[in-house]
C-alpha cells in the first residue's frame, strides 16, 4: 500500500446536535487518501459531501471523529506556527467562481494573499514573478494580473480559483465542484488543467462532484455518499463495472449519455432505502467485497454481493 | 408535420456602454407540432436569447430586433404589441427556467401560483381554477395535492419545486412550451426523474418543446431534433440521431468529444481550445474557426452557408463544400459515424455514403 496522506476515521459531524432540527449531515464515515491520488467523494445534494470536505479543511469543527493529515490530527489545537503550515498544505478549489474572488482585488493581490500570509515572497519584484508564472502555469498570461475578476469568463475565473490555491505550494487541494458551473467545453479544458497540475507536482486530490462521468474521469478511487453515510468505495474503473450496493446502481443508471440509441432502451433503477429491509438485528457495516471495494451491507447482503461480483478479466 | 413556430433571419443585438453586441445573428429555424427541439450551446451562444426573444422577455429598453421574425399562429412575435403578447405568454408559449428555487413567488401558496395563469387567461371560477390546479399538482406527481396546494415555495424540495413550475407553465395547455436548462440545477436521480414527467406530459397534452441546454446527455435522452448553436448562430440542425451519429460541424465535432466517456479509459479528454468569440466585434468569417483546427482559409474571410447533408440535416461549415479537402474527424466522432447508414464511415457500404 501507497503512503497514506490523508485519514479519515469515523467523522461525524452534526449540525444542531441535541436539539430536535439535528441534521446528521456526515454519520460516521472514514476513509484514507493516498499520495498523489485523486480521491472522488459523489452524490446527491444534502448527502454530506460538501459538508465532509470543508470539516477536512476544518471549516467546521467535527462533532466526533477525527481527521489526520501527515499523521496529524487536523482538529488539534495548534500554535499559530502550526496552524499557518496546516493551512498552507491543505488548500480548496470552490464551486462558484463568481462568488470565490473578491470583485474588489485585483487577480495580483488575489493570488498572492496566501504568499503574503506566509511571507513566501521576500520583495516586491519576487511577488510578482510568483504570481505571474503561477498565471502562466493554468493558462492565463502576465496582462491578466492588473484586471478585476469581473473582467473574466467562468473558465478563466476557475483557472484564478485554481491559481491562488497553488500559489501556497499545497500537497492536498480540495475541490468542491469545481466545474458545475462551467460549460461542457470549458469543463474539459479545466479537468485536463488540475490532471497536468497533478502530473507536475504530485498534487494529492479530493474530488468533490454529482457528475459522475467527470469524476470516473478523474478519480483513481471513488467514495459515493447517501445521506451522510458513505456507501460503497471501490477503484474507479472497478465501482463502474460492479456497482454493489442500490444507491450506485440507481445513481449509474440516472446519467443520460449522449448516445440517443442507448437512451431509448436506458432503465432507470430507483432507489428506495427500506427495499434493504435490515432486520433489528442485523449488523450492518462497511464491508470488504473485493480487495479494495467497500460496501455499507449487512451479513446476508454481504454474501449475496460475493456471489454476483465479476472480478476483473486479465 | 405541421409548422407550429418559425424563426426567420432573426437577428437581435443588445445596446450596452461597451457597443453594440449582435447576440443573435441571422438564426433559422422551425418547430413542428408535438416534437422535441433540443438547443444546445455553451454560455453565450445566444440560445437563451433566441427562446426569450420568442416570449419577448428581453428589456425593449435595451434590445433590438435587427431583423427577420417569428411567426406564431399568422402573428409575427416581433412586432406585437405588448398587450397582444401578453395573451399568448404563458397561454400559448410557457417557460420553465433553470432555477426552481428562484422562479415561485416564496409569499404565495404554490396552490394560488399554478391558478394565476388560470384565473388570468381563462374565464373560469375559482372554484373550478383550484380543482384544475390540483389536477395539475396530482399530474406532475406532488402526492397529497388537496393538503399540498396550500403549502408555500420552502416547503417543497428542488425537485418538487420544478415540478410545481412545469405544473404552472402547463396550467393553460400551451402548444409551446420552452424549458431553459430545466434540470441543470438538479441531481442527476431527479434530473431523470424530471425528464421523464416532461416527456410523459408531452405524450399526454401533444405539446411543442423546445428544450436549452449544455447537457448532450440530456439532449440525447430528450431531442427529436437539435439545434447546434455558436456564437450567435446555429451551426448545425438535425434529427438527434444525424448529431449524433454524424455529426458535421467541427463545433458539434467538439462538444461530443469532450465528453468523457464512460467505459473507455482516455489519457487525455478532448478540450476545444480557447473561449467563444466577443460578440461586441463578431469575427469576420466563421465564429468557431479560431478555435478549431479544422479551419480553412476561407473560414476566415467568409462566413459559410448551411449546407445541405439530407432533407433535415444541415451544417454551417466550409468542409462540406464540394470543393474543401476530404478532413479525418476525431476518432471518437469517426467511431460514432461508423453506426450511422449514410455517412461516409458507415461500416457496411466500407466508407462510400
Amino acid at each position: 500500500m501507497s503512503d497514506v496522506l490523508l485519514e479519515v476515521k469515523n467523522l461525524k459531524q452534526y449540525f444542531n446536535e441535541g436539539k430536535p432540527s439535528e441534521v446528521r449531515a456526515i454519520d460516521d464515515i472514514s476513509f484514507s487518501i493516498n499520495r498523489g491520488e485523486t480521491f472522488g467523494l459523489v452524490g446527491e445534494s444534502g448527502c454530506g459531501k460538501s459538508t465532509t470536505g470543508r470539516t477536512i479543511i476544518r471549516l467546521y469543527d467535527a462533532t466526533d471523529g477525527e481527521v489526520l493529515f501527515n499523521g496529524i490530527n487536523v482538529q488539534d489545537k495548534k500554535s499559530k506556527a502550526g496552524n499557518k503550515d496546516f493551512n498552507r498544505k491543505m488548500q480548496m478549489i470552490f464551486q462558484d467562481p463568481y462568488a470565490s474572488l473578491n470583485p474588489r482585488m485585483k487577480v495580483m493581490d488575489i493570488i498572492a494573499e496566501g504568499i503574503d500570509n506566509n511571507g513566501l515572497a521576500k520583495s516586491k519584484k519576487e511577488r510578482k514573478e510568483k504570481v505571474i508564472s503561477l498565471l502562466e502555469t493554468v493558462g492565463l498570461n502576465r496582462e491578466h494580473a492588473e484586471r478585476y475578476p469581473h473582467e473574466f469568463s467562468g473558465g478563466q475565473r476557475q483557472r484564478i480559483g485554481i491559481a491562488r490555491a497553488l500559489a501556497v505550494d499545497p500537497e492536498f487541494i480540495i475541490a468542491d465542484e469545481p466545474i458545475s458551473a462551467l460549460d461542457v467545453s470549458i469543463q474539459a479544458q479545466v479537468v485536463n488543467l488540475l490532471k497536468d497540475l497533478q502530473e507536475e507536482r504530485g498534487l494529492t486530490y479530493l474530488f468533490i462532484a454529482h457528475d459522475l462521468s467527470m469524476v470516473k474521469y478523474i478519480s483513481d478511487r471513488i467514495g459515493v455518499m447517501y445521506f451522510g453515510k458513505l456507501v460503497e468505495m471501490a477503484p474507479a474503473d472497478e465501482l463502474y463495472r460492479n456497482p454493489m450496493h442500490a444507491y450506485t446502481k440507481s445513481l449509474l443508471s440516472a446519467i443520460p449519455l449522449p448516445d440517443p440509441i442507448y437512451e431509448r432502451s436506458r432503465v432507470r433503477t430507483p432507489y428506495n432505502p427500506k427495499d434493504h429491509n435490515y432486520g433489528s438485528d442485523e449488523h450492518v457495516e462497511f464491508r470488504e467485497i473485493a480487495p479494495e471495494h467497500f460496501v455499507l451491507c449487512s451479513d446476508k447482503e454481504f454474501e449475496e454481493m460475493k456471489k454476483n461480483h465479476v472480478p476483473k478479466e486479465s | 408535420m405541421s409548422k407550429i413556430l418559425q424563426v426567420k433571419d432573426l437577428e437581435l443585438s443588445f445596446h450596452t456602454f461597451a457597443g453594440e453586441v449582435k447576440a443573435i445573428r441571422g438564426v433559422n429555424f422551425d418547430l413542428n407540432k408535438g416534437e422535441t427541439l433540443a438547443i444546445v450551446g455553451e454560455s453565450g451562444s445566444g440560445k437563451s436569447v433566441t427562446t426569450k426573444s420568442i416570449m419577448r422577455l428581453l428589456p425593449e429598453s435595451s434590445s433590438e430586433f435587427k431583423n427577420g421574425e417569428i411567426l406564431f399562429d399568422g402573428k409575427d412575435l416581433t412586432k406585437l404589441p405588448e398587450r397582444e403578447m401578453q395573451k399568448i405568454r404563458g397561454k400559448d408559449i410557457s417557460m420553465i427556467f433553470q432555477d426552481p428555487m428562484t422562479s415561485l413567488n416564496p409569499t404565495m401558496t404554490i396552490g394560488k401560483q399554478i391558478m394565476e395563469p388560470i384565473l388570468k387567461h381563462q374565464k373560469v371560477s375559482k372554484a373550478k381554477a383550484r380543482k384544475v390546479a390540483i389536477e395539475l399538482l396530482n399530474m406532475v406527481g406532488i402526492p397529497n395535492a388537496e393538503n399540498r396546494y396550500k403549502m408555500y415555495p420552502h416547503q417543497f424540495s428542488g425537485g418538487q419545486r420544478q415540478r410545481i413550475v412545469i405544473a404552472t407553465a402547463l396550467a393553460c395547455n400551451p402548444q409551446i412550451l420552452i424549458a431553459d436548462e430545466p434540470t441543470t440545477a438538479l441531481d442527476v436521480t431527479i434530473q431523470a426523474q424530471i425528464l421523464e414527467l416532461m416527456k410523459d406530459i408531452q405524450k399526454k397534452i401533444d405539446t411543442s418543446i423546445i428544450f436549452i441546454t449544455h447537457d448532450l446527455g440530456v439532449v440525447a435522452n430528450v431531442a427529436d431534433r437539435v439545434a447546434v448553436m455558436y456564437g450567435g448562430m446555429i451551426v448545425e440542425i438535425g434529427t438527434v440521431d444525424e448529431i449524433f451519429y454524424n455529426p458535421q460541424h467541427p463545433y458539434t465535432w467538439g462538444l461530443l468529444s469532450s465528453m468523457p466517456s464512460m467505459d473507455v479509459n482516455e489519457e487525455k479528454l478532448y478540450a476545444i481550445p480557447g473561449t467563444p468569440p466577443d460578440l461586441l466585434n463578431p469575427p469576420k468569417g466563421d465564429a468557431f474557426a479560431l478555435r478549431s483546427e479544422y479551419a480553412l482559409k476561407i473560414d476566415m474571410e467568409q462566413p459559410p452557408p448551411f449546407f445541405r447533408v439530407s432533407d433535415t440535416h444541415y451544417a454551417a461549415t466550409w468542409l462540406l463544400h464540394p470543393q474543401a479537402p476530404q478532413v479525418e474527424p476525431p476518432s471518437g466522432i469517426i467511431e460514432r459515424m461508423r453506426t450511422f447508414p449514410g455517412s461516409r464511415y458507415y461500416e457496411a457500404t466500407g466508407g462510400r455514403a
